[in-house]
């Protein structure tokens, strides 16, 4: 077992939440009846989504310290934004996971840094 | 017992002339308008000869149809308004404030009648009212189509496809408000158009089917069409569109038509014509505007629907104004059925009393819905009387049998014009309600919202600068970057009208709030101008007047409002007093899809219904959404996502034993660039 597995924890987290809200919006988007319907708001929520799930995965990958505090900031950008438009959109479950997402930041930050320490398999 | 009652007469004053500078345009919304018309070989009762009107009672004992009875026993809707009195209430009470949350949606169907404009058809505007009618609901469309469908399923009885083109010939898209159904008093069975619907089309046509089979009635005008092109003989600059259906009074279809807006200084001018339900003969016409204006204006037409007392024998005209619609220099003479309610003998056509709302319009404010016909008590009296909405935000209040005003109506002065424009006369004084209260507080120029001008860097702190406001009526200028107007065409009540529920004397009217701007532009530089324009908002020429126009929403570049919310208010007015019960934000207004907090409300299109369940139903927000509120308060009940923005009358009826709640969602480009072709049905668990 990698032990590289617990300080990729949040980032995995946070690429899940992303996906979830990719989900959401794309459904929201296309699927008639949702309110959002084919708008550019929902359009806006699916880029976002795709956005943090790509953040996610160079945050896994990054090695540099100031590289992963920088996409840290990012994220936390993308996922106060995109929460902000899943509530303007009033589709709650972009909300829930983007909270998600956070929580996955916060584990993240809070764990030991795998680009600090590179680990040996 | 004011008989054409065209209230007080205003002194005109002259004006002077001038102009000045252009600017650009933004978004949009706004109202919809003018019509005209004319009619051929008829002894119009043109205003001069209507003033001795003929006594209500004995237009009703030339009436021999049955009484509509104001506290409906059995339910109805039949009609555009529900009821021929407009109303829009339902003694139905299977469906109430209680259980109300439990609606589900039992059918919906899809057209397939829709168009957003990106291609090569108009977008769609789609207002039609369901009617309910032998157990079927019968539906129009914007693609001029009339669809016969099962109540309880949704499943399709028979179609008719008028093959009218699809070309918006006078309003910017293709427009249908639904269709009519006329019966005989004793149908004779196994005889084809003893039952039949009618739907009038962008081309001027008006077609008649048989209610059961949807085949043409052959012995309606010529094999079941009439083509009422054939009476626009003054001013023809375009067809009369017949885009809302005729109000269906015993055997009469009382037909007004749409037009062009704000084209056309001089236009076809507005006749309403009394038809033969069985044959399409014409029997009488009536012209809101006397020879010589038909002439030299045009318009003052009925585009909307109008209501009808069977029992008093008087149908009620909502007349629109002259044209054109920002500039009256070629109609200085009073014009006293123009922007009017007209209350017309349903045998003859004859006025039988007139209240006009705005003398001398140079604002666009048609009357643009149904007055409501309702029986009241107000100080121990009952009054049979109606209340007219109208964009300007007023509720009029008026015994439906004389015209006189319920509660006192005043002539109060209103501001005079600039100098600046050329020919132009301007009324001294208006006709103010005491009561109810206006639905928006006109008398003071609206706060910017600094939220909006805040983001837009101060835009809309110097664009409310350079508008003239002295007050409601403030007249158009070429000054600045013009006039402001709260509301000016686009506000106030649309052509959904006020609800009425008999039982608590309570109405329920919808209305927004949007602040507009107009500015005129002498002809040359009008035509040097940049004309860009949108469905009923932009640049508008007023050909052959000395004015072209622009009208624009006060908007923010971010297509922010720039004045302070709410945008839009549900309203129930007690009106045993007049005063108001209960306001509330309706809806929510959306843009890109991001819906803003529900306190600041939405612009509103479309009207509501009520119901013994004590229960309002509407939708027409932008939101898109369909909703049900407690009448006794105003509570939200229950909502649900619609397609488009539902700028409809809803329908309720009941078949089988069960009620239905039928929803219309076509969306107006007006509102929001949202179409949608889609009919929902909804009722409770069975």
């Amino acid at each position: 077992m990698s032990t590289l597995r617990p300080t990729r924890l949040g980032a995995i987290v946070l690429l899940i939440a992303s996906l979830a809200g990719l989900a959401i919006a794309l459904y929201a988007y296309f699927v008639p009846l949702t309110g959002v319907t084919g708008t550019l708001g929902a359009l806006v929520a699916i880029l976002a989504c795709l956005a943090l799930g790509v953040l996610a995965l160079l945050l896994a990958a990054v090695k540099q310290k100031k590289a992963a505090i920088l996409l840290r900031v990012l994220i936390l950008l993308g996922l106060l934004g995109t929460f902000f438009a899943g509530m303007l959109l009033h589709q709650w479950w972009i909300c829930a996971a983007m909270g998600v997402g956070f929580i996955g930041l916060i584990l993240d930050m809070v764990r030991p840094s795998h680009h600090a320490q590179p680990a040996h398999a | 017992m004011p008989t054409f009652s065209v209230t007080k007469r205003p002194h005109f004053t002259p004006a002077t002339l001038g102009w000045r500078t252009a600017t650009a345009l933004v978004l949009c919304l706004s109202p919809m308008p003018l019509l005209a018309q004319d009619s051929p070989d008829e002894p119009a009762n043109s205003p001069e000869n209507s003033s001795e009107n003929s006594p209500a009672n004995s237009a009703a004992e030339a009436t021999n149809t049955a009484p509509i009875p104001l506290v409906p026993g059995e339910p109805i809707w039949d009609s555009f308004h529900g009821q021929l009195n407009a109303q829009k209430y339902s003694p139905l009470d299977q469906i109430n404030a209680d259980n109300v949350g439990e609606l589900e949606k039992v059918w919906e169907i899809h057209t397939g009648d829709v168009a957003d404009g990106s291609g090569d058809l108009p977008a769609t505007v789609w207002s039609a009212t369901p009617v309910f009618a032998n157990d079927t609901l019968y539906i129009g469309t914007p693609f001029y189509r009339i669809i016969a469908l099962d109540p309880a399923s949704g499943e399709e009885k028979w179609s008719f496809d008028t093959q009218s083109s699809l070309e918006a010939l006078t309003q910017p898209a293709l427009k249908n408000r639904g269709v009519a159904y006329w019966e005989a008093d004793d149908p004779v069975a196994g005889e084809s158009c003893q039952k039949i619907i009618y739907m009038g089309t962008m081309d001027a046509r008006l077609f008649a089917v048989d209610a059961d089979s949807g085949e043409p009635c052959q012995g309606f005008a010529d094999n079941g069409v009439l083509n009422a092109n054939q009476w626009n003989d003054t001013n023809d600059k375009w067809p009369l569109s017949l885009l809302q259906p005729p109000t269906v009074v015993g055997d009469r279809l009382i037909l007004g038509w749409a037009g062009m807006d704000w084209a056309y200084e001089e236009a076809p001018p507005g006749t309403v014509f009394s038809i033969n339900a069985r044959t399409g003969e014409l029997e009488w016409t009536f012209q809101a505007l006397s020879d010589q204006m038909r002439e030299q204006s045009g318009t003052a037409n009925v585009w909307t629907h109008m209501s009808a007392d069977e029992e008093l024998g008087l149908v009620y005209l909502p007349v629109s104004s002259p044209s054109p619609n920002y500039w009256g220099g070629n109609r200085t003479e009073e014009v006293p059925l123009g922007t009017s309610t007209t209350a017309l003998d349903i045998e003859t056509g004859e006025v039988v009393w007139s209240r006009q709302w705005v003398h001398h319009d140079i604002w666009d404010y048609d009357i643009n819905s149904a007055p409501t016909l309702m029986d009241i008590t107000v100080d121990g009296e009952e009054i049979p009387a109606l209340i007219q909405a109208t964009k300007m935000g007023f509720l009029f209040v008026v015994n439906r049998e004389t015209g006189e005003e319920v509660w006192p109506i005043e002539e109060r002065p209103v501001p005079g014009g600039d100098g600046a424009v050329e020919g132009e006369v301007y009324a001294p004084t208006q006709p103010f309600p005491t009561k109810p209260a206006p639905l928006m507080d006109q008398s003071e120029k609206p706060k910017v919202w600094a939220l909006a001008d805040a983001v837009s860097f101060g835009q809309c702190s110097a664009l409310w600068e350079d508008l003239r406001y002295e007050g409601m009526y403030t007249p158009p200028t070429t000054e600045g970057e013009g006039t402001l107007g709260f509301p000016i065409s686009a506000g106030g009540v649309q052509w959904g009208g006020v609800a009425f529920d008999p039982e608590s004397q309570t109405a329920v009217v919808n209305t927004s709030h949007i602040v507009q701007h107009v500015r005129l532009y002498g002809r040359e530089l009008y035509e040097s101008a940049n004309r860009a324009s949108g469905n009923e908002s932009g640049f508008a020429s007023q050909e052959g007047a000395p004015y072209g126009m622009r009208l624009e929403v006060a908007l923010n570049r971010l297509g922010m409002p720039c004045w302070e919310p709410p945008f839009g208010e549900l309203v129930a007015l007690d009106m045993t007093t007049g005063d108001i019960k209960w306001r509330r934000p309706l809806g929510a207004s959306q843009q890109y899809g991001f819906y803003m907090p529900e306190s600041w409300g939405s612009p509103t299109i479309g009207g509501p219904a009520v119901t013994a369940g004590n229960v309002i139903f509407i939708g027409a927000s932008m939101d898109a959404k369909v909703r049900a509120y407690s009448l006794e308060s105003g509570e939200e009940l229950w909502s649900d996502q619609s397609e488009a923005p539902s700028v409809s009358n809803p329908a309720v009826y009941e078949y089988e034993g069960r009620q239905y709640v039928a929803f219309v969602s076509g969306g107006n480009t007006i509102l929001k660039n949202q179409v949608g072709d889609q009919v929902a049905v909804y009722a409770l668990p069975e």
